[in-house]
């Protein structure tokens, strides 16, 4: 018990004096996730909506991809992206695995059915009288798509918010392609794993403690829109 | 006198069922309409097809003289013409003036025009007052004012209303029958749904009954 109360003692002495270890990883983590938060929107809001807005034959089988992808483990996505990326994959050539834009591609990718998922949940929990409305007051097809997402507004941001939280929490994606480089690539939840199994559990605990900070704002955020 | 709409053999299914299967039924200008009859009989299926949301499964319809092609790129066209109000409106968010401003807004009609139309379709329903109120936070009675503001405001040739009156006080309800009364005289043609036996002969209208998707007494041609 004393070690444990102890290592608290001394993360809260982390956190407090603003450990340069501790800022560089919060850092990394909050810049790679923002990355990647803001492309899984531009391709998950628009293939949430489309989908969720048209018909078409293969809708079912498309719906059940996009949340199969949903639980894909993040190692299986750090894996495929590190074949594309590494030396001798079709991407190695742009010399990009171990840097920040890996972990924002690998990211990405395991935000981007998370976004498009709640965007679609979004446009079906829609109220169905939105865009019969809009119609019949003149509005053209873009105009009316227009009308259903201001509607849906929050529930889109909470899609935005719930990718967020997937990629800042996640370890898998950020150690396979970011490679845990101090300064560099160094993230909260690699800095953890890392610290932890050299003995340096103080340190993993103030990370620890910043990112479930991180993860609360996160999710008090998105009970917030939900309430609205 | 002008017809706005002919319909011709109009069938709608809904799978295995049919919801209306009209031989013929014409529509002149500036005349009221009441549609009664039966729950599922067809009225608001009827509705939704003279506004131009929803297609026939097969037949024919011709506005003002025009065969409705039913391509998505005319129906915009159509539906600046036609205006419809449901029983229970769906009110944007935002305020009073955004949802009564809406069609106005998609219609390109800015500055004066549009806050001078704004005002006086919220006069004419009584709302002086309500522009910048909370469509959201208002009464049953005042969003289905607001709704019909909205739809008076665009001066549409044709309006269509699905039990409008249903669901609100009597004081509103009057207000707002005497508004729809008043709409022949300005050349508006009107086609209400209606459950109320008094109403067709309050409104002095021609009234349409359904039965199974079918018209059950004929409409009187237009002279």
């Amino acid at each position: 018990m004393d070690f444990l109360v102890s290592s608290l003692a001394a993360a809260l002495r982390l956190i407090g004096t603003f450990s340069p270890d501790v800022v560089d990883a919060v850092g990394t983590s909050l810049a790679v996730s923002a990355g990647a938060t803001v492309f899984a929107a531009l391709f998950g809001i628009p293939l949430g909506l489309l989908v969720g807005l048209s018909d078409f034959p293969l809708k079912r089988l498309v719906v059940t991809v996009l949340n199969t992808l949903m639980a894909v483990p993040t190692v299986v996505v750090g894996l495929v992206v590190y074949g594309f990326l590494s030396r001798q994959g079709p991407l190695g050539v742009l010399g990009l695995l171990f840097t920040p834009t890996a972990i924002v591609i690998g990211g990405t990718l395991l935000a981007a059915p998370i976004v498009a998922n709640y965007a679609l949940a979004s446009v079906r929990g829609a109220d169905p009288r939105i865009v019969p409305t809009a119609l019949t007051l003149g509005a053209g097809r873009v105009l009316a798509v227009g009308t259903l997402i201001a509607e849906i507004r929050f529930g889109i941001l909470a899609a935005v918010i719930a990718g967020f939280g997937r990629v800042v929490s996640e370890v898998g994606v950020a150690m396979m392609l970011g490679g845990n480089i101090r300064g560099y690539t160094r993230t909260m939840t690699t800095a953890i794993a890392l610290e932890t199994s050299k003995g340096e559990f103080a340190f993993g605990m103030a990370l620890g403690i910043l990112l479930m900070m991180v993860a609360l704002l996160v999710n008090l955020f998105l009970n917030l829109l939900q309430r609205r | 006198m002008k017809v706005m709409y002919r319909l011709d053999s109009i069938r709608k299914r809904y799978g295995s069922n049919v919801a209306l299967d009209i031989e013929e039924l014409t529509i002149a200008e500036g005349r009221l309409y009441t549609l009664t009859g039966a729950n599922g009989a067809g009225k608001s299926t009827l509705l939704n097809i003279l506004a131009f949301l929803s297609p026939p499964t097969s037949g024919e319809i011709h506005y003002a003289g025009k065969r409705v092609a039913w391509d998505p790129g005319s129906m915009e066209e159509y539906r600046r013409k036609v205006t419809l109000l449901h029983q229970s409106p769906y009110l944007f968010g935002g305020t009073v003036y955004d949802n009564v401003a809406f069609g106005l807004k998609a219609r390109r009609i800015h500055g004066d025009a549009r806050e001078r139309r704004v005002d006086k379709a919220l006069d004419d329903v009584g709302l002086q007052g309500f522009r910048d109120r909370k469509a959201r936070e208002l009464s049953g009675g005042e969003a289905q004012r607001v709704a019909m503001a909205r739809a008076l405001v665009l001066e549409p040739e044709v309006l269509l209303l699905d039990e409008p009156l249903a669901n609100i006080d009597r004081g509103t309800a009057g207000l707002l029958e005497t508004v729809i009364a008043s709409l022949p005289a300005r050349g508006t043609t009107v086609v209400l749904i209606t459950h109320d036996p008094e109403q067709p002969g309050r409104l002095n209208g021609e009234s349409i009954l359904l039965e199974e998707g079918k018209v059950a007494t004929p409409h009187p041609p237009v002279a």
